[in-house]
């Protein structure tokens, strides 16, 4: 048990300095690989938290998937500028201010609610208990999710469809 | 590590892509912050479902994250969409909601 | 009398069909447009009234009192008003006056103003047949809802119908202050109807009637209300000092004059004084008041006629006198005798009008110095005339004779002497100004006017070809009708004498003879004769003389009166709503264009700046969660 918070530290360490650098980095292409980075380490602290099969599906799905479709992404329209693509903020300050002032109150909340210190001893396969809920009870929406996922497609083709 | 660990965590992680969101020029890089916020959410999700023992807070994350990559796939689409009508991926000159 | 057509149901016929005369020509733009088409169809639906007031006069005895009615503005409890038709004695024979001389103008207006133009001739049949229906709705009328309805409506005619020329401004302007100046009294009578039914609690004629009798109306405050209503009827007949819309009114055209101005509407405020005689008898007061004004109305209209040299303005100068005649005798307490001297008088004027009208058309001037020797060229003209002046001044054997004394008698039985006096100095002058009339239109030498005919001066009076000669058939007939009728009138009231209230003293018939004939001779001596210098008899009376040829600078009074009060109060009051009313909305409103014009720098467009507004609203989320309650 000695090892969760070591691990949890360097995780947050990691996820926290990937997602600065998200934010941060001029180079747009850098951008895509530190969020990278934050979704796999994400995934770790899906670990930690006991649900392999969701770390699994972050690695699967947003490492995996979303990166592969933004840098696509990129590529596509650096081609179609013909110029790397910069990427540069504006506001840094207000925005500095804002987001902040968000942190500070999500922070000033979480500290006022009695939470629990302990997690309660696992019964069972988290795996199993969430096969078992998409199949029983949460079968409308999952299937409405594939539903979802053709009409994406169909969208994200027609959109992004050659000109003609 | 007690559950507020994660949620402080999970809170940071939030903070930053609101940032993101509020300072990038570059339409890509607005989705990008957007991605980060969702991620806080789901380990929020995941962090309450575990310490809760409801595995309603799995099966949510699964969707939010099956959502989030529909979402990526359309919205990006859109940015090629924008770039190729209006030659630019700076939000700053997409106003055309301007009053 | 057969149950179904009793006296009320033929009365409602005769209120209907120029009601429904209106509506077809109002609604029925073709047929309205046919200018002539429109007048047949007109007279067909009067003539149908005609014949259903008559029915419903012989159907209906001295006593005999028929009713139709209906609910309107129902509210709770009990409906607030009634309309529809009061069939007796009194309503009935005005009821057939009015059909009659309505007839008769309708038919006699196909000539007169047959040169206008279809459309100008429609609108005017239109106006005509709603006027019919409004007089015969007042006349009808069973409460004083219905009555002030159509007392506002026939105003509206009479407006509408001064103004058929509206082109001429003259026109105009002479329409705007008829309907300016009845307004004023209108006020009163509207007024007074509500005071009246705060005081009883009812519109209806029969059940204040019934109060009135049971003597279960409080005499407190009543006088006001009488007076109120008396106000009414001094605006509508011409009363001293709203008498100065009257004249004007002849700028519209001579069977308008004679119908409206003359016959019918002008004495529904003696009409009104008549059918609540039973009121105003309970206060003696404004019954003194209405005596006293209808006398001095009397003798200065009288006065004023003598300088007129407008044949139309002299008749309605005379109109406004005999109106001022009937008042008298209301206000000395005999309602009847003023109500039949308005039915005499209805005739007799009407007469007159049509046959100056006559006048009028063949030589297209108003001015009666620029006539002459018109009794050789327009014989049949100058006969009928000759009977309604005759009439007029009270010569026995003629329509106005009975009426006009018993006047005169009720006037000495019922009231003070001054009034009297005034009525019997008025009938002197009533005689003379009528034969100077007669004598310088129809006698001497043919003026210019007289010798070239009508020359088509002045607006719709037909150009007639060569000298001035009798009017046509059509315009003919009607005056005969009338000239029969008014010595008909005459020789039967002076066979049979109607029953009087009181007792006609036997020297007032020769009285009033004898200054009938001294005012006849002495026109006759000034304006035939030429004994005696009409200069050298304005100079004697020079004052009087001057002040007349000024109308007693009533109408100069009037305008300084509007100038100096309503312009003094209607200058800060227009101040006041520009600036201040209309300022304060103008600051708003350039507030709230400024305000969102600034406002509007907030939609960037920009879906970033969007975002800041959703995480203020997390914020603010946040905050209200976390306030310490």
């Amino acid at each position: 048990m000695s090892l969760e918070p070591l691990a949890f530290g360097g995780l947050s360490v990691v996820l926290v300095g990937s997602a600065l650098a998200v934010v941060l980095v001029k180079n747009l292409f850098h951008a895509v690989l530190f969020l990278a980075l934050a979704l796999t380490g994400t995934a770790g602290v899906f670990l930690l938290l006991d649900a392999e099969f969701l770390a699994a599906v972050q690695l699967l799905l947003y490492a995996g998937g979303v990166v592969t479709i933004v840098v696509f992404a990129i590529v596509v329209t650096e081609r179609l500028v013909g110029d790397r693509l910069g990427q540069t903020s504006r506001f840094i300050g207000s925005g500095m201010a804002v987001a902040g002032a968000v942190l500070v109150g999500l922070l000033l909340f979480i500290r006022q609610e009695p939470l629990a210190e302990v997690r309660p001893p696992l019964d069972g396969d988290v795996t199993r208990a969430i096969g078992d809920a998409l199949l029983t009870r949460y079968v409308l929406p999952f299937e409405v999710l594939a539903l979802l996922f053709l009409v994406t497609l169909l969208g994200a083709l027609y959109f992004a469809r050659p000109e003609d | 590590m007690p559950l507020q660990a994660y949620l402080i965590l999970a809170a940071v992680l939030f903070a930053i892509g609101l940032f993101g969101v509020f300072t990038r020029r570059n339409t890509v890089g607005i989705l990008l912050g957007i991605e980060l916020m969702l991620n806080a959410v789901n380990i929020n999700l995941v962090a309450f479902a575990r310490f809760n023992g409801d595995a309603a807070g799995f099966i949510f994350t699964v969707f939010t994250i099956c959502i989030t990559v529909a979402e990526v796939a359309v919205g990006l689409a859109l940015v090629i969409l924008i770039f190729r009508i209006r030659r630019t991926a700076t939000a700053d000159h997409l106003d055309l909601l301007r009053g | 009398m057969t149950p179904v057509l009793d006296a009320g149901a033929l009365a409602l016929l005769a209120l209907l069909l120029p009601a429904a005369a209106f509506v077809l020509l109002a609604v029925a733009a073709p047929v309205r447009r046919a200018g002539r088409v429109a007048g047949y169809v007109s007279i067909l639906f009067a003539l149908g009234a005609l014949g259903a007031a008559l029915g419903a006069w012989r159907a209906t005895g001295p006593a005999d009192l028929s009713l139709r009615l209906w609910e309107w503005l129902p509210a709770d409890g009990w409906p607030v008003a009634m309309v529809g038709v009061l069939a007796d004695a009194d309503s009935t024979v005005m009821l057939v006056l009015v059909a009659l001389v309505s007839f008769l103008v309708q038919v006699y207006s196909l000539g007169y103003l047959a040169d206008e133009p279809p459309g100008g001739l429609g609108r005017y049949y239109t106006y005509q047949s709603l006027f019919a229906f409004s007089m015969m709705g007042l006349v009808l009328a069973p409460n004083f809802v219905q009555l002030f309805m159509c007392w506002e409506l026939v105003g509206l005619c009479s407006y509408l119908l001064i103004g058929y020329w509206y082109q001429r401004p003259e026109a105009a302007r002479a329409a705007v202050k008829a309907f300016w100046t009845t307004k004023a009294g209108d006020v009163g009578l509207l007024i007074g109807i509500v005071l009246l039914w705060r005081h009883t609690g009812t519109f209806d004629f029969l059940e204040l009637l019934q109060m009135a009798d049971g003597g279960e109306i409080v005499r407190d405050g009543l006088g006001v209300i009488t007076f109120c209503l008396y106000l009414g009827a001094v605006g509508k007949s011409a009363q001293f000092p709203l008498h100065v819309w009257l004249p004007d009114a002849m700028e519209g055209p001579t069977p308008v004059s004679a119908l409206i101005h003359a016959a019918t509407m002008v004495t529904a405020g003696v009409y009104l004084l008549v059918r609540t005689a039973w009121l105003f008898s309970l206060t003696p007061d404004v019954l003194a008041l209405v005596g006293w004004v209808g006398a001095f109305t009397a003798l200065l209209a009288a006065v004023l006629a003598c300088v007129q040299s407008d044949i139309k303005r002299v008749l309605a100068y005379s109109t406004v006198s005999q109106l001022g005649y009937m008042m008298a005798a209301i206000g000395a307490g005999f309602a009847a005798v003023g109500f039949l001297h308005l039915l005499t008088h209805g005739i007799f004027k009407a007469l007159l009008f049509l046959g100056a009208g006559a006048v009028i058309h063949a030589v297209g001037t108003n001015d009666i110095f620029a006539m002459g020797g018109l009794a050789r060229r327009m014989p049949q003209t100058f006969i009928v005339f000759l009977v309604g002046t005759l009439s007029l001044a009270g010569i026995p054997l003629f329509a106005g004779f009975f009426s006009k004394e018993a006047i005169l008698g009720a006037v000495w039985v019922g009231g003070p002497l001054l009034p009297f006096v005034m009525l019997v100095a008025a009938a002197f002058l009533t005689a003379f100004y009528m034969f100077r009339v007669v004598f310088v239109a129809f006698f001497g030498a043919p003026g210019a006017a007289a010798a070239v005919g009508g020359h088509g001066t002045g607006a719709g009076h037909g150009p007639g070809a060569g000298p001035a000669h009798d009017a046509p058939a059509v315009m003919g007939g009607p005056l005969w009708v009338l000239a029969l009728a008014a010595l008909a009138i005459g020789i039967g009231f002076a066979v049979a004498h109607p029953a009087l209230e009181f007792e006609l003293l036997g020297w007032i018939t020769p009285l009033a003879v004898a200054v009938a004939v001294g005012g006849i001779a002495l026109a006759w001596l000034t304006y035939q004769r030429r004994a005696i210098d009409a200069e050298a008899l304005a100079r004697a009376f020079g004052p009087v003389h001057r002040a007349a040829l000024a109308r007693f600078w009533l109408d100069d009074l009037f305008i300084a009166f509007y100038r100096l009060l309503v312009l003094a109060v209607s200058r800060p009051v227009g101040w006041i709503d520009r600036y201040i009313v209309d300022g304060i909305l103008n600051v708003l409103s350039a507030w709230t264009l400024s305000a969102g014009d600034h406002l509007r720098r907030i939609q960037s467009g920009q879906a970033q700046d969007y975002v800041y507004g959703v995480a203020l609203g997390i914020l603010l989320l946040l905050v209200w969660s976390q306030w310490p309650r």
